[in-house]
């Protein structure tokens, strides 16, 4: 369940991005076709990158403006 | 190999878990101790498992296997089998003059800088016209451009039987228009027979490699 908390929100945001990003990427690393380097990069890449900037965003705002 | 690919998924799923908890229970990170797990959980180690996962990938992507995994290099895989020693891939391959589980990457990488990358950024542009476009038909695969002698040299420079081969010899001039790339390789009546599919259903096959 996602929190009220914007800080917290964004949080669980960024970590089911990472979670699901690492779950991408453990299944490329087991699944061995040239597609799932694709997969691996485009898709697990992209939603790991898009989830440790989110989590790091969440810091930066936390220090800005601490609740 | 196996082992490897375990022990990275095994951490990458440990990752996973420990992020689940923070994301299910949020109050962790309340203390002190929490902001660090959480650092470390959602920061460090993605990275890690990411860098991990890459490296495995590259190397994965760079083994016999892996290029012949697309039916469109069926008939090249089997090139490498064809039992005569004038056919310069399978010579190579089946002598192991280029590692045998990385035989196509060997020959057909870059061996100038940024190389290994520009040969990536091929192999995805490969898989995007094999899975969106229309690949061609096997025989019709062209190179992007004439093979360059500095990938042939990267192993056969200052070898002996380069060096100092009789043919390569036998004009003083020939020498340097190898070195400098003005004589190709795989010029007619040198090493020219690379691959060869149009003659492949009646080739003789080494049976011992398969």
């Amino acid at each position: 369940m996602l929190r009220a908390n914007s800080v917290e929100k964004r949080r669980q945001v960024a970590g089911i991005c990472i979670v699901l990003g690492l779950v991408i990427e453990a299944l490329c690393l087991i699944w061995s076709t040239p597609i799932a380097f694709v997969i691996f990069v485009a898709i697990g890449g992209l939603l790991m990158f898009v989830g440790i900037v989110l989590y790091l965003y969440s810091l930066v705002v936390h220090l800005e403006a601490p609740e | 190999m196996l082992h490897a690919t375990t022990l990275i998924v095994s951490l990458i799923l440990f990752s996973a878990v420990v992020i689940s908890v923070l994301v299910a229970r949020p109050v962790i990170t309340a203390t002190r101790g929490g902001k660090i797990l959480a650092f470390v959980a959602m920061f460090c180690l993605p990275i890690f498992c990411g860098l991990l996962g890459v490296s495995k990938e590259m190397a994965r992507s760079k083994s016999t296997t892996f290029c012949l995994s697309c039916h469109t290099m069926d008939e090249y895989g089997k090139s490498l089998y064809v039992d005569d020693p004038s056919h310069l891939p399978a010579s190579h391959f089946q002598n192991h003059r280029v590692p045998a589980d990385e035989a196509c990457y060997s020959c057909h990488t870059n061996y100038a800088m940024f190389g290994g990358l520009r040969v990536k950024l091929y192999g995805l542009k490969h898989v995007a016209i094999y899975y969106l476009g229309t690949p061609p038909a096997p025989e019709n695969i062209k190179l992007y451009g004439p093979y360059n002698n500095r990938e042939c040299l990267h192993c056969h420079l200052g070898a002996r039987s380069f060096e100092e081969g009789a043919v390569h010899n036998a004009d003083p001039a020939t020498m340097p228009a190898i070195k400098s790339n003005q004589l190709s390789c795989l010029s007619s009546g040198c090493h020219e027979i690379a691959h060869d599919l149009a003659h492949l259903k009646d080739a003789k096959f080494w049976k011992a490699g398969n």
